[in-house]
Parts: structure tokens; C-alpha cells; sequence
């Protein structure tokens, strides 16, 4: 089976126009043998770029009726927007879909994208734009492994002081441990490529690293399991002055040993 | 309506303009350009002003302690003609560059600013 770029290459040539599904991974729109859209499933599409600039329900009534044109007639975004947000959204997802390979891809002809037909990108353009994105990744960070790991912030900046982008600092506000920048990458509305760069960036700085946060502490873990639950209304026993470590029969001794001493003067 | 096709139309209708190019700052990459490349590659073009641009906004990050650095436009004067890039910010990503270079002789700075910070508004409002 051919790789993707070369199929994508070979319906180029010959002025597809339709959608190329390439499984589950993702889709790949064309019209006249240009790329009008493409989706991913490991990037967040259009829609999610979209979704902090214009109401969830404006997108989904244009969707349903209107498409793209409805959208700009009713001033929900400009033209500007429109076509940056889907070439964002396009060159990202042939970023991560491009090389996927083992699956065999079919192509519907005269399928089109409701947000496509605003911008066009030519296949060699779009391959040719991949390549350089990642040889600007490998230059940054060469280890590809905080690529798809979950990943932290170091708990110590190694230095004394430190200068973010407006994306490192979301990536670093937003690593927890448990989310790899892909998913990130959702949560933030940002493209994947725009996530991973600044990934690499904080992880060549060794502001970032890889794995789980460390288990929480044995000791606070079983004092919030063992400790009984105060019941509502009563409030936990309160001890003034010193502990009483003693049994009251020392108190005994304690008069004993008074009149012994008295006694003895 | 303006896209980011026609918008070079209008940046190249400023008096002065020698070429002009619109960038994305995330990845470095030339989303439009003016005409014919004169004498440079867009790319290795698009690519250097964005390093050109973090290095600024980088260095002044580091000059003003306390503060959060937002560029909204940069000017640079060579022996050769003035450089002027605006940056446009979006919620999902960018910032978009505008980037023009303006003959030394022939152009008005504050025309050609007033002029980018009027188109970039159209452009993404």
C-alpha cells in the first residue's frame, strides 16, 4: 500500500475533488485536486479552534444550514479568522495524519467540508510544510518521547529565572502528569503542532518531564482513610494546656510522696 | 471582504512598500506573500523574522521584571528601508504576522502604521 502523501499526490494529479477517509484516524477533503480540509482524530478540528470565538450553537445551526457563508454573513467571524483558523486546523491534522500508515484509505468522491472552499493548499505545499515542521521539531528537542508521554513541570526551575511564550505557559499551567500534549492540545484549544513545539521547548529547558505525577504519600493517604469521620454537630475533643500522659493513680503517689517529704523536715 | 489573500493587496497599497508577507508565528511558515520573492527565499524569510520576533519579545520579557510583554508592532530601520511587523493575536492560535518593508525614502511611518493597524482589524476583528 502506498503511503499517504503519495495517494493524496496521485488524486493531485488527477483534480479529485472529495473526501479521502483514511480510517479512524481521520479525513482528507478535496476539491479540484487542492486540500480544502482535513480533520484528525488527534487534533482538535476547526470547530474546537472555533469554539472560543463563536457560540457552540451559531456553529452548529451554520453547520446544519447556511455553512460557512452563514457564518460570515451574520458577522460571527471574518473571513480573516475563518480561513487562519482552518489553515491552522488543515496543516496541523496533515501533521499527524500524513504518516499513518496500515490502514487502507477510500476515497468518496464529491464529499465536501462544510468549512472547506476558503483556502486551499497544494499537496507538495502541504507535505513539504510537514517535513519542515518536523525537522523544527527534532532541532528543538531530538528525544521524540515527551511527544506522546504524559507530561509535568519540573518541581525546581533549574535557574533562577525563566521567560514563557503565552503557550508554554498554558502547557505548563495545564501539565498535570496524567495528560500527553495531544490532550493537551484539546483541552487548550490549541493546535497539536503549537502544544508539542512548546512541550519540546520547556522539555530542552528542563522545565518539563516525562511521567506520572509521584503517588500521593502513604502517610496522608491512610490518615484521611483511618481517621473516623467527626460526626456533624459535635466538635473534636479539645485538650488545654499539656497532655495527660499519666493514670490518675499517680496522683496518689504524688500525696504520699508530699507528706513523706513533709515529714521529713 | 478581506482574507488573508487580498489583505497583501492592501498592505501593498501602502506608499512605500517594497514587499510584504503574512506569517504565522507559531510555526514560522509564510501563509501569504506579496509577489515575486526579491532576492530571499519566503520561507527561510518567514522563518528568520519569527526567530527575529521571539528574540524581541524574549529579550524584553527579561528587560521589564514584573511585567507581561504584548507586542502589537515592531519597527526596525536598516540602511537599506524600514521593517514593520504587526502581530495579531487570536483565541485559537497565531499570532499572525504582518510583515512589510517600506522603501527608506519614499514612506511614512505613521502612515504605514496607522494604515496596518487599520487593516489588521478588518482582517481579524
Amino acid at each position: 500500500m502506498p503511503p499517504l502523501d503519495e495517494l493524496l499526490a496521485g488524486l493531485a494529479r488527477e483534480h479529485a475533488t472529495g473526501a479521502l477517509r483514511v480510517g479512524r484516524a481521520g479525513t482528507i477533503y478535496l476539491d479540484d485536486g487542492r486540500v480544502t480540509y482535513m480533520d484528525c482524530a488527534q487534533t482538535p478540528g476547526a470547530e474546537r479552534l472555533l469554539a472560543g470565538r463563536v457560540a457552540e450553537a451559531a456553529l452548529r445551526a451554520a453547520q446544519a444550514d447556511g455553512g460557512c457563508e452563514r457564518l460570515l454573513a451574520e458577522g460571527a467571524i471574518t473571513l480573516g479568522e475563518l480561513q487562519y483558523c482552518v489553515l491552522g486546523a488543515v496543516l496541523d491534522a496533515a501533521f499527524f495524519l500524513l504518516p499513518v500508515i496500515g490502514t487502507r484509505p477510500k476515497f468518496r468522491p464529491a464529499e465536501r467540508h462544510w468549512l472547506g472552499g476558503r483556502w486551499y493548499f497544494d499537496v507538495p505545499g502541504l507535505v513539504r510544510e510537514c517535513a519542515r515542521r518536523r525537522a523544527c521539531l527534532a532541532q528543538i528537542w531530538p528525544a521524540a518521547e515527551v511527544d506522546t508521554a504524559p507530561v509535568r513541570p519540573a518541581p525546581r526551575l533549574p535557574g533562577q529565572g525563566v521567560a514563557l511564550t503565552g503557550t508554554q505557559w498554558e502547557v505548563v499551567v495545564r501539565a498535570d502528569g496524567a495528560c500527553s500534549p495531544l490532550e493537551l492540545a484539546k483541552l487548550l484549544g490549541r493546535s497539536g503542532y503549537a502544544v508539542l513545539l512548546a512541550v519540546r521547548e520547556l522539555a530542552a529547558a528542563g522545565l518539563l518531564v516525562t511521567g506520572e505525577r509521584p503517588a500521593p504519600l502513604p502517610k496522608r493517604a491512610g490518615r484521611a482513610a483511618d481517621a473516623p469521620a467527626p460526626r456533624p454537630g459535635t466538635r473534636p475533643p479539645r485538650t488545654l494546656g499539656p497532655p495527660v500522659n499519666a493514670d490518675p493513680a499517680d496522683l496518689e503517689l504524688l500525696l504520699r510522696l508530699r507528706k513523706a517529704l513533709e515529714e521529713l523536715s | 471582504m478581506l482574507g488573508l489573500d487580498n489583505c497583501l493587496t492592501e498592505v501593498m497599497a501602502i506608499p512605500g512598500a517594497l514587499d510584504a508577507m503574512l506569517v504565522d508565528h507559531t510555526s514560522g511558515m509564510a501563509v501569504a506573500v506579496s509577489g515575486p520573492p526579491q532576492g530571499v527565499d519566503a520561507e527561510t524569510s518567514a522563518a528568520a523574522l519569527t526567530e527575529t520576533l521571539r528574540a524581541t519579545v524574549d529579550g524584553l520579557a527579561r528587560s521589564c521584571p514584573g511585567e507581561t510583554v504584548r507586542v502589537d508592532d515592531m519597527l526596525i530601520t536598516t540602511d537599506k528601508g524600514h521593517h514593520l511587523l504587526r502581530m495579531l493575536d487570536t483565541l485559537f492560535g497565531g499570532p499572525l504576522v504582518i510583515y512589510v518593508r517600506l522603501d527608506l525614502e519614499r514612506s511614512n511611518l505613521a502612515l504605514a502604521r496607522y494604515r496596518l493597524s487599520a487593516l489588521s482589524t478588518r482582517l481579524l476583528a
